[in-house]
């Protein structure tokens, strides 16, 4: 019973990150913007929360510096590919070097280490024990004790639904991404509603960061998201952007993740099952390819 | 009842030009009145839409005022021309495919309760009356995807009223409509006038015009020519001010006995991807030292035409040869071999504009001329490039700065000039031109004439598509009409008329001459 | 020509100012810290040889990037395609042992063979199923470096070595210095010369510049898209596979973790930041090279941490992007008002 706990809650940890950052790229995706910078957002967003746990003494500041970091790398993006019309694929690869770059070099400025920095002054976020539910026999165990994300995850999901599929605010989201042409002239600007979804999508990259340096562990390690924001990137064209379809997905990759883990103890080579998630994408997109659909995302 | 005595809009001195050098409209002022239906006609891109995209705000006047309801107003956007009571349908439907009906309609005045919540049920509702108020046929529950054009247009029709908008303006709405169709959307555009609305017809079909508008206005390379009542005027008329009383109908042509079969087209039929037949049944011969004009009304069929020929379409049926051989299923670079090819739009397909002119001008010799080629076609000889580039610069008059400058440096007679060369000084027996004067200036489409009627005389064989029927008139020996993807007509110039072929174009059929 | 490189110039200052300002929030005395940068990457002929040296791989996966883009092909393996080559090239390394003369040839033909094998898995994808070679380079990457991170650790693995690394190959195959300089800058030098021949001098090469330009017009003019988009992804793959190799040959003599490093990804800013162009990837690959060089030494000198580099490439190539696009919209602006004026200027005509 325990590894299949184990298991289990090594998948909910490993999805979280994706599916968060996966959610705000969903956003992105409706509105037709061609997103690939959640991978620098999420490093940015986990810098920024060591750092506001550590110097506030708080896993709540921690959090709130997370979606300030990360919003910034979107405003840049805002800047340069909205305002300036600058190629969105190259915003998007110059702001995952760029974050790299900083928060490494900031790293090493403020917290005068190289690789890793762990300190017991960082607050993680606590785990959560909801009264009656963790004494449901079986499931118990999992369903509370989780870390606070994870079901700060789970609302997140809840509402992105509803954003998306309930709201006025939706339907011309998802209008500027089917034809942009078509919103402009029913008097919405395309442009702005690509700008709220940067901001939504930096918001929640941030969320995904913060859980990465301050969830399960308390560190902040260099390149600690891990190509992470490029899974988030598969799952959302895998499953075209619906959130409980990348719900799953993001459950799937997770799985791998926490499988990893485990049969590393029965001499797997850990490398392999990493590379499922990329496999199936590959997989994934034979099955687009021959689907007639259009999507906003090439 | 129409009192249409108000003028509602006047448009002043209007001046747009697209970057970097398309006048658009060049100096255009007119007058609507309110409970007016005002049609605005001309030819292919006489500058009817965007004179109305600028009243509309989707495109940046460069000069001009327009004064609406006795203000001086200057819409930045449609919001704010729809804000204000003037909406506009275009030519190509912009609603989204993947929305239903009403989705479309309220798109951008959703009615919400709290929190931006979309009150769908409401909005349903809405759209309902509003479809019931007007009696258009739709489902508001279908996805826009799954209609018919015609459907699709009244939707179109429908945001507009929705929004309370009293002058609609309409662009080219019957060309997606079948003949059947069209009395439907007529009716309803004279209950709208009748109820006080204005309508702005943009059209090119003068029957229509004349049945439907009280006042026509038309237009003709970017300015206006006149505006008159509609019952004060008559197709022969109209047409005469769309295509210009300057008609040379002096040709510079001489008499030349075309030769043998050059170029045939077979039983071509050729049906899209939608299910549509595009092409039926084309047959179609041009001999060698013969011109063949096409003419048609844009969209039917031209462009299938011309892909099937040249290679990027494969037709349903049908065959094509060049001296007897059947290039149906060759590739393009061998049918290249035979057919020499000016295309419509030089920068997207005639050219790469960032490419040098000598780039431009090797296409297609690169493979072809074995003299450009060393190591059996794995280098490209330059030094021989640059001397057929100066060969062809000198015979064809081609001004330049230099070989290196790219290509967009160049004006558009030149540019055209450069294609042509290229495409001439392939050893082809046949030569493919469409619309090879369009957006020239009246001395480069002199020379190109002067330099169609010379391929004509070395014994080339010519199928020259264009919107201009006294191009045709000028150079052809024979011209067809195509008609919802037909030939309904095969005439040697002397036996026919810039009206009867006009006619024929929009009708598809010849209209018979009183005695 | 010139356009361009006023451009560069102006993108490198402001981002050498934007770097600047960064330092003196921090404490730092710019000029010294740049002044120690440039003197350990530029000054004097070992320092110049190191970054040259360094500069192998960011100008080789930079030419790989330039030329795939210049054609119309989206290749981002380039980091896929490097790691095979340098995996290809070390298992010849370790199993193959030769004399120099031959060892060496051998081992950069199996470093080209591991960026075209790795290459030809996205272009086949495309040929039989029409998969955007976008995406499909992209997870070819993420698969290329766990499949190299087991071999280094599993078959391959150094049982000696405290971390995943191969053990070293045979030094037939290191690659020497001469005079100074290592032979992988010679090797690069002649790589990039070829390219240049089979672009702008080979037949094939004018059709894949102008289908990157204008695919409709290539095609129109008879031109083979299809064929073309095949060669293009492998020549181009080959280029980072070759990368890949003189990395291992000319650096650490094995395959380790963490080899690729950034290479390809900084390869690829250096293409879009050259705007495709092959003379503008060597320099600013140089350039880059010199910045990353140069970091390492300047923090031993003046304590600025080393990673500021990447920031400096990120905004450079932020600033010359945006500059550009920025630039000729303007330009086009102009030229319309000066028609504008035209018109106005005729004369009405009446129509007879």
């Amino acid at each position: 019973m325990n590894i299949l706990t184990g298991l289990i809650t090594g998948m909910i940890s490993g999805a979280t990150p994706i599916l968060l950052a996966a959610l705000g790229g969903t956003f992105t995706f409706y509105a037709g913007v061609f997103n690939i910078a959640m991978e620098g957002m999420m490093l940015t967003g986990a810098f920024f929360a060591v750092l506001g746990s550590y110097f506030f003494q708080s896993w709540v500041i921690g959090i709130l510096f997370a979606i300030l970091g990360s919003v910034l790398l979107a405003l840049i993006f805002i800047f340069f590919a909205v305002s300036l019309h600058t190629d969105e694929f190259v915003t998007g690869i110059a702001l995952n070097l760029f974050a790299l770059g900083a928060t490494t070099y900031l790293l090493r400025q403020i917290f005068k280490v190289k690789g890793v920095f762990s300190s017991p002054g960082i607050l993680a976020i606590p785990n959560l024990r909801i009264p009656f539910i963790d004494k449901i026999p079986f499931i118990g165990v999992i369903l509370s004790g989780q870390n606070l994300m994870v079901y700060i995850t789970v609302l997140i999901i809840l509402l992105s639904a509803y954003l998306i599929f309930h709201t006025r605010f939706g339907l011309r989201l998802r209008a500027a991404g089917y034809n942009a042409v078509s919103l402009d002239s029913s008097g919405v600007s395309s442009a702005y509603m690509r700008v709220l979804s940067l901001l939504i999508c930096g918001i929640f990259c941030g969320l995904a960061g913060a859980f990465l340096s301050l969830g399960y562990v308390r560190l902040f390690g260099e390149n600690m998201s891990a190509g992470r924001g490029w899974i988030s990137l598969a799952a959302i064209i895998l499953v075209n952007g619906n959130p409980w379809g990348i719900a799953l997905i993001s459950l799937v990759f997770g799985f791998f993740d926490g499988l990893g883990l485990l049969l590393q103890g029965y001499n797997v080579p850990p490398q392999f099952t990493s590379m499922v998630p990329y496999l199936a994408t590959l997989i994934a997109l034979y099955f687009y390819s021959i689907r007639t659909r259009k999507s906003p995302l090439k | 009842m129409k009192t249409a005595i108000d003028d509602l809009i006047i448009m002043r001195n209007i001046v747009k030009v697209y970057p970097p050098s398309v006048v658009a409209v060049d100096d255009v002022s007119i007058t609507f009145r309110s409970g007016e239906i005002h049609a605005l006609v001309g030819e292919n891109g006489a500058g009817k839409t965007t004179l109305m995209k600028v009243l509309y705000g989707l495109v940046p006047k460069n000069a001009g005022e327009i004064v609406y309801r006795g203000k001086t107003v200057q819409f930045r956007n449609p919001g704010e021309a729809i804000a204000q009571g003037i909406g506009m349908v275009h030519q190509e439907i912009v609603l989204i495919p993947e929305y239903t009906v009403w989705q479309n309609v309220i798109l951008g005045v959703e009615p919400v309760s709290i929190l931006g919540h979309l009150d769908k049920e409401k909005a349903r509702r809405l759209v309902q009356s509003k479809i019931d108020e007007f009696q258009f046929n739709l489902n508001p529950d279908a996805f826009v995807g799954e209609i018919s054009v015609a459907a699709k247009q009244k939707v179109e029709i429908l945001k507009l009223l929705y929004r309370n908008v009293s002058v609609l303006i309409m662009d080219e709405p019957t060309s997606v409509l079948t003949p059947q169709e069209i009395p439907q959307l007529f009716n309803e555009l004279r209950r709208l006038r009748d109820s006080g609305h204005t309508i702005i017809f943009i059209s090119h079909r003068l029957e229509e015009v004349l049945e439907l508008s009280d006042r026509i206005t038309v237009m003709r390379r970017g300015k206006k020519v006149d505006t008159v009542e509609a019952a004060a005027t008559n197709k022969e008329d109209l047409a005469r001010m769309m295509v210009g009383r300057n008609v040379i109908f002096t040709s510079q042509r001489t008499k030349h006995e075309p030769g043998k079969v050059v170029f045939r087209i077979n039983d071509l039929s050729y049906i899209d991807s939608e299910g549509r037949q595009r092409l039926k049944n084309i047959n179609l011969e041009v001999r060698a030292g013969e011109i063949v004009g096409v003419a048609g009304v844009e969209g039917n069929g031209q462009f299938e035409l011309v892909n099937t020929i040249i290679g990027l379409i494969e037709p349903s049926q049908g065959s094509i040869k060049v001296n007897e051989q059947d290039i149906t299923q060759a590739s393009i670079l061998e049918r290249r071999k035979f057919i020499s090819y000016v295309p419509q739009d030089r920068g997207k397909m005639g050219a790469s504009l960032n490419a040098s002119i000598l780039e431009n001008a090797i296409m297609t010799h690169h493979r072809l001329n074995k003299r450009f080629s060393l190591l059996n076609g794995l280098l490209l000889n330059y030094s021989q490039a640059k001397t057929f580039m100066n060969d062809l610069e000198a015979r064809f008059s081609v001004v330049m700065a230099s070989q290196f400058s790219p290509f967009k440096s160049l004006s558009g007679g030149n540019q055209q000039k450069v294609i042509l060369g290229r495409e001439l000084m392939l050893p082809s027996p046949f030569v493919l031109l469409d619309q090879p004067t369009r957006g020239l200036d009246v001395g480069s489409i002199e020379y190109v004439h002067q330099l169609v009627l010379k391929m004509r005389s070395e014994g080339r064989a010519v199928l020259l598509i264009s919107a201009e029927l006294e191009e045709l008139f000028l150079i052809a020996d024979r011209i067809i009409v195509l008609y919802r993807g037909e030939i309904v007509a095969d005439l040697p110039v002397e036996n026919t008329s810039v009206e009867e072929i006009g006619y024929l174009m929009l009708e598809g059929k010849t209209w018979k001459k009183n005695e | 020509m010139s356009k361009k490189f006023i451009s560069g110039i102006i993108g490198i200052i402001i981002a050498l100012l934007i770097g600047a300002l960064v330092m003196i929030l921090q404490g730092y005395n710019p000029i010294e810290t740049y002044q120690a940068l440039f003197q350990v990457s530029l000054f004097g002929l070992s320092p110049l040889a190191t970054t040259l040296k360094n500069s192998v791989p960011l100008v080789l996966t930079g030419l790989s990037a330039s030329v795939a883009f210049a054609s119309g092909v989206i290749n981002l393996g380039q980091p896929g395609q490097l790691v095979m080559g340098a995996l290809l090239a070390t298992l010849g390394g370790l199993y193959l042992h030769l004399p120099s003369i031959l060892m060496v040839p051998i081992l950069i033909l199996l470093a080209i063979a591991g960026g075209i094998l790795w290459a030809s898995v996205a272009a086949i994808l495309k040929h039989v199923f029409n998969m955007s070679e976008f995406i499909s380079t992209l997870m070819l990457n993420m698969i290329a470096d766990y499949f190299t991170a087991w071999a280094i650790a599993y078959p391959f693995m150094d049982h000696t070595a405290f971390s995943p690394m191969t053990p070293q190959i045979d030094k037939a195959g290191w690659l020497p210095d001469i005079g100074g300089f290592n032979l992988s800058i010679l090797i690069t030098l002649l790589a990039m010369a070829f390219i240049w021949i089979v672009f702008n001098r080979w037949t094939a090469g004018y059709e894949w510049r102008i289908s990157g330009q204008n695919s409709l017009f290539a095609r129109l003019g008879g031109c083979n898209i299809e064929k073309n988009f095949m060669a293009v992804m492998l020549v181009t793959g080959a280029l980072a596979g070759l990368a890949g190799g003189l990395v291992v040959m000319a650096g650490p003599h094995r395959f380790l973790k963490g080899l690729g490093a950034n290479y390809a990804w900084d390869g690829i800013m250096i293409a879009i930041v050259a705007n495709n162009g092959l003379l503008g990837t060597l320099l600013y690959g140089i350039f880059f090279s010199a910045i990353q060089t140069g970091a390492l030494g300047m923090e031993l000198i003046t304590n600025v941490p080393s990673e500021i580099s990447q920031v400096l490439q990120a905004v450079l190539v932020l600033v010359i992007v945006a500059g550009r696009e920025f630039l000729s919209t303007v330009m086009d602006r102009l030229e319309a008002r000066r028609k504008v004026l035209a018109a106005r200027r005729k004369p009405k005509e009446r129509e007879a």
